[in-house]
């Protein structure tokens, strides 16, 4: 039993766990949860040896993906396939999901222990993840986009959690809406490449949809305006990922998300979920990347330079692109460092500590955007994983502090927090400097480090380096402000806005809660080491390239100044952030710092950039208007319509009965009648007189005579 | 040919003959003093031991036999018919123990058994001389069974009117005959076909007209059938059961024999239309026969309509060319005369205790007498052509046959379509009868026991419509046989 053919167990373990969930009693508190966490340890263990094998095979057969594909159903002559597939990407995957999932789900226990539907809640969690890891283990963009569904389904539940919020309601919407608008591109996209290359299976013996002959022929299929398949297909695809990923512009609902539960915002909403775009991108990497070498075929916007032979370059792994860039790539650049720059701008000015590390969830999905656009899959992906274990731990210790403070998640109102939460003080601060970058220890200044490295080596523009670089540095300031606010200082007002009420003091979480924390801070420090430019085990492992250990490389000019620079603007960064905030009033209604220097940037920022306003005087304007139009006209243009229809129809009754009544019965009841007077005439004769008898026969005789005569004559 | 020859072939007739006289003289001396049901009883006995006689001596005969120059022949298609005539001339008098009759049982026997032997030698005959005396010694003899009843006037005058309208066609006949003879100077029909020719000689046509007018009488076609509703309705009910069905099947035989064998010639010719002749005379039979019994209120003239109707239908047999739809128009001859004569029988036990047979007399049938009411249902739904009873296949038998032995034809395709048309408003009348016998309830109750004997033939009819409609394959294989195996 080979663990390819067995891989669907892993997301099948959860399913059943949310299965079994869903019908037990509401008062089953244990074996839900029980459930749930058991099921992720079967998953844990099985992603593990899962990403054993894939180590083992990679190293035998670099570059080759396992796959298992399987017929689903038939349509006429076609039958829909479907398969999973094993190989560095998704085994990386698939330890990340599961042993963050792991950790959030006993963090879960301790944190909805007093909510009434803590069952429901592990159903959902476990659906998620069973969903999530599906997703994972897709070899068929078919399969994918329904655990794709699947996950934004639960993310919709679990937001909407608690639903007699109506902040919480409304935040699940708008979700589920705007994930939607990208969802629709990409099925789009789905079945533009099911109609032009007949599967979307992505590997299939040479014959799906990432293996260079369906690329080839996806390049070659160019429409009026000059832009290939392939690169139309990638845009739709990556506007599923923008909307999932809450890239610019749909960036809107991640961070009214945090209405959820907190483990569910460390979960699906910084750690898997969100992630889940970019993993889209990663593992359609080859369709994104790829780039036609004939120059008549190239669109306008694709340089090609170096590339003479007449083969299709698909670039699937590794280093940053030498030479020609793809459309859907360069879309992916831009639009991740902006995303990086605009969500770290917002976030400096929100006081919200769960919507600080929302915006810095979306800034840190664009530098993994920048990553994957410059640098290619192992850039982008190792950012994804650092990312994850640290935001998580970010998460999971606002969490800490919002259930040690009472429910309360404004920041301004917090303060002095390291004396009565140590445990979470220390692991936040990791978390902290890890999501700023703090140079050398810390696994996220190396995994930017790699992005800055693939940046800067960009061909098309040397742009998304220095943005990347000012995001960077607002990172590290919006960290700091956010961490003054919080641990440092004098304790303000726990409750906003009421001093009379006798609180209790802050304290310290749960076991159950810190140890999932103290965990992952380790993880944040030590995965760094999987990612160095002397050891970069991870690039080499999920690009497929050979791995050798390389001091020199740590040494070089270009590494050295690369590193120099990011640690230069990290330090910068949170200098200032130290000293405007370091100091702060003990008045939570008192101006922010930042406000006092540059009131307009300030309110910019605050109002996040005016999107959600542009969106409401636009998009919801405009909808508005729309329904009111189709309000209007279903009022008296169809109704009219229905109604002239049902007049028409009743008509067309009347004219019908009238014939019927008329016609068919009258000229049937007539024929019968005819019938009948028919049968009086020919019994008329039967009038019992012989003598007449007789002369009848006579004359028909003479009758029938004549007529034959007649008849032969003629 | 030796007399001994002659004597063997004309064997059944010599023994209805004798028993003809042995029920007299068994009346007039053994029964004599009995009531008159049970010399009834003795005569139907004798008489049916006669006939019984007659079947066994028609069917132990084979092989064909042509005696002198087609006087009498005899061939296994002759051999069906005869017993078909005795075996329902054995329920008709069978019939007799329910039907009201004056009490001189051994005249009514004798001249019904006169009347059998005159239908016997009239199918065995190609001889138009013989063919004219043994119709008139049973068209005589029906005359004498119709107005058998002579203390009932209108038994008498339904018997007055017959014997007219009969004597009147038969004249017709007879001229026709001679004219024939005086064209070709022959009598034998094969010998007739021969010299006739492709001829348009108006006076042969007159001949044939006239010699058709004499059958059509006897088959009650329009325009000869006005005769059949007041006999029908007014004679002792076995007479009329005989006239419309033993009569009916001789009749339709010859007429058969006639067409294909005496006037084959003519047939063929270009120009002389039998066709449309005989298919003026079906198709004005059939639209006359069933809209005029839609309007009656006695199911007896309900029932001569209904006669006059088939007549119609089968004249599509006799159309078809070439004597292909033979086996098809005996086998609907068959089923169609023990049909009537089933249908007879009930409408007798009704009108015996009912003292009439309209409408209303059926009223209830089905709680008064339940067996009864189901053989009516049975016979008049197999006149009205319902599968699976006998009548449905006799029709489609019939039809499919005439369609496929002259595909394309638009006369008979078109007497197909009116026939299969007219089968739907006969299926009108006959409901309304058992919408009385169903759906009414019941006039009166405390009515007289059923004549046990005449029940038992009618469910025994009742039964053998429903087994030929069924199985039809077995009779259908004797006819086809019989057919091949004859002069036709």
């Amino acid at each position: 039993m080979s663990v390819i053919d067995n891989l669907w167990w892993i997301p099948v373990l959860p399913l059943v766990a949310a299965g079994v969930t869903a019908v037990l009693p509401r008062s089953s508190r244990r074996w839900s949860a029980g459930l749930a966490i058991g099921s992720m340890v079967g998953a844990l263990l099985g992603s593990l040896l899962a990403f054993g094998v894939a180590a083992d095979f990679a190293q035998a057969h670099p570059g080759v993906v396992q796959v298992r594909n399987f017929s689903w159903f038939q349509v006429g002559e076609t039958w829909v396939r479907l398969g999973w597939l094993l190989d560095p990407l998704t085994a990386v995957m698939l330890v990340m999901v599961s042993f963050v999932g792991l950790l959030i789900f006993i963090y879960s226990v301790g944190y909805m222990a007093h909510d009434a539907n803590f069952t429901r809640f592990f159903c959902f969690l476990s659906l998620f993840a069973a969903a999530m890891l599906g997703l994972l283990i897709a070899n068929s963009l078919l399969l994918l986009f329904i655990c794709w569904e699947l996950v934004g389904l639960t993310s919709y539940l679990l937001i909407g959690f608690w639903f007699q919020k109506p902040s919480a309601a409304a935040a699940a919407k708008k979700a589920f809406i705007t994930t939607r608008v990208g969802d629709i591109a990409f099925l789009l996209g789905i079945v533009w490449l099911y109609s032009e290359a007949g599967t979307v299976l992505f590997y299939d013996r040479g014959a799906g949809c990432l293996e260079t002959g369906v690329l080839a022929d996806l390049l070659s299929s160019v429409n009026g305006f000059g832009i290939s398949a392939a690169t139309s297909i990638a845009l739709l695809v990556f506007l599923g990922a923008v909307g999932k990923s809450g890239q610019f512009p749909l960036h809107v609902w991640l961070p009214d998300a945090m209405e959820g539960p907190t483990p569910v915002s460390a979960l699906i909403h910084a750690a898997t979920m969100v992630a889940a775009g970019v993993f889209l991108v990663a593992r359609t990497y080859p369709l994104m990347a790829a780039v036609p070498t004939v120059p008549d075929h190239a669109p306008p916007a694709i340089t090609t330079t170096a590339e003479t032979h007449a083969s299709i370059v698909s670039e699937t792994h590794g280093e940053a692109a030498r030479g020609a860039v793809s459309t859907a790539l360069k879309v992916v650049t831009w639009t991740g460092v902006l995303t990086a720059l605009m969500a770290a701008g917002i976030a400096v000015a929100q006081t919200d500590i769960k919507r600080i590390l929302a915006y810095s969830t979306v800034s840190q999905l664009g530098f993994m955007m920048l990553g994957l656009g410059t640098g290619g899959v192992g850039v982008g992906m190792f950012h994804l994983i650092t990312h994850a274990f640290f935001k998580a731990l970010l998460f999971m210790g606002a969490g800490s502090v919002i259930h040690g403070c009472h429910e309360v998640q404004d920041i301004r109102y917090m303060g002095g927090l390291r004396r009565s939460m140590p445990v979470t003080f220390a692991t936040y601060a990791v978390g902290m400097m890890a999501l700023a970058g703090v140079p050398v220890f810390f696994s996220g200044f190396w995994s930017k480090d790699a992005i800055f490295h693939a940046a800067h080596g960009w061909g098309p523009s040397a742009m998304p380096f220095y943005l990347g670089l000012a995001a960077a540095l607002l990172t590290a300031f919006y960290m700091t402000r956010q961490v003054c606010y919080v641990f440092f200082g004098e304790g303000r007002n726990p409750v906003p806005g009421d001093g009379h009420h006798a609180v209790q003091a802050p304290h310290e979480s749960p076991g159950v809660m810190t140890v999932p924390l103290s965990i992952l801070a380790a993880c944040a420090v030590l995965l760094g080491v999987l990612g160095t430019p002397a050891w970069p085990w991870f690039q080499s492992f999920v690009g497929g390239t050979s791995l050798t250990l390389d001091w020199a490389e740590l040494r070089s000019t270009e590494s050295l100044r690369i590193m120099g620079w990011s640690a230069l603007v990290v330090i910068l960064g949170i200098g200032v952030g130290w000293r405007l905030y370091a100091r702060i009033s003990s008045d939570p209604k008192a101006p922010d710092a930042l406000c006092r220097v540059r009131p307009d940037i300030y309110s910019l920022l605050e109002n996040k950039f005016y999107v959600d306003e542009i969106y409401a005087a636009t998009v919801v304007r405009g909808h508005a208007g729309w329904a009111r139009l189709c309000a209007w006209a279903e009022t008296w243009l169809w109704a009219g319509a229905v109604q002239a229809a049902a007049y028409a129809t009743v008509g067309l009754s009347w004219c019908n009965r009238v014939f019927d009544e008329y016609l068919v019965n009258f000229s049937f009841d007539r024929l019968c009648g005819g019938l009948g007077n028919g049968g009086g005439w020919a019994s008329r004769w039967q009038n019992g007189r012989v003598q007449f008898y007789l002369r009848f026969i006579g004359v028909g005789v003479v009758l029938l005579a004549l007529m034959m005569i007649w008849g032969c004559r003629a | 040919m030796s007399h001994a020859e002659l004597l063997g072939a004309l064997l059944p007739e010599l023994v209805l003959v004798l028993a003809a006289l042995a029920v007299l003289v068994v009346d007039l001396t053994a029964l004599r003093e009995l009531k008159p049901t049970q010399r009834f009883l003795g005569g139907a006995l004798v008489s049916v031991l006669g006939c019984g006689v007659a079947v066994v001596l028609v069917g132990l005969g084979n092989g064909s036999v042509n005696l002198l120059d087609g006087v009498l022949i005899l061939d296994p298609l002759t051999r069906v018919i005869k017993i078909t005539i005795l075996v329902m001339g054995v329920c008709t008098c069978l019939l007799t123990s329910g039907a009201r009759l004056p009490a001189n049982a051994g005249e009514y026997f004798c001249l019904l058994l006169l009347a059998l032997t005159g239908l016997m030698l009239l199918v065995s005959s190609e001889n138009v001389l013989v063919i004219f005396l043994s119709l008139e010694l049973a068209s005589v003899c029906l005359y004498l069974l119709a107005a058998f009843d002579t203390g009932n006037p209108r038994s008498v005058e339904a018997g007055m009117k017959y014997f007219l309208f009969g004597a009147t066609s038969a004249a017709f006949m007879l001229f026709g005959f001679s004219l024939l003879y005086g064209l070709t100077g022959h009598i034998d029909l094969r010998q007739i076909a021969g010299a006739l020719g492709p001829g348009t000689d108006p006076l042969m046509l007159v001949a044939v007209v006239m010699v058709l007018a004499g059958f059509g009488f006897k088959i009650a076609a329009v325009p000869f059938h006005l005769w059949a509703p007041d006999a029908y309705q007014a004679a002792p009910i076995p007479s009329s059961a005989l006239i419309a069905s033993g009569s009916k099947v001789a009749s339709f035989y010859v007429l058969a024999r006639l067409v294909f064998t005496g006037l084959g010639g003519t047939v063929a010719a270009p120009g002389t239309n039998w066709l449309a002749l005989l298919a003026i005379l079906a198709v004005s039979s059939m639209i006359l026969g069933n809209l005029a019994a839609l309007a009656q209120s006695s199911v007896r003239r309900l029932l001569a309509f209904s006669a006059v109707a088939h007549a119609g239908y089968l004249l599509i047999g006799v159309l078809t060319p070439g004597g292909e739809a033979l086996p098809a128009l005996a086998y609907y001859l068959i089923l169609y005369g023990l049909t009537t004569i089933g249908a007879f029988g009930a409408v007798a036990l009704v009108e015996g205790r009912a003292g009439h047979e309209r409408l209303p007399a059926f009223a209830g049938l089905h709680q008064t007498a339940p067996m009864l009411a189901v053989c009516l249902l049975v016979f008049l739904l197999s006149l009205a052509g319902i599968p699976p009873l006998g009548g449905f296949f006799a029709k489609f038998y019939l039809f499919a046959t005439a369609l496929k032995a002259a595909p394309g034809n638009p006369i008979l395709l078109g007497l197909v379509v009116v026939a299969v048309a007219a089968s739907a408003v006969s299926l009108y009348y006959y409901l309304q009868v058992l919408k009385q016998v169903y759906v009414r309830p019941p006039g009166r109750t405390g009515e007289p026991p059923l004549s046990r004997m005449a029940t038992g033939a009618v469910f025994v009819l009742a039964l053998l419509v429903i087994l030929l409609g069924a199985f039809p394959g077995a009779l259908v294989h004797v006819l086809e046989a019989a057919r091949a195996a004859s002069a036709f």
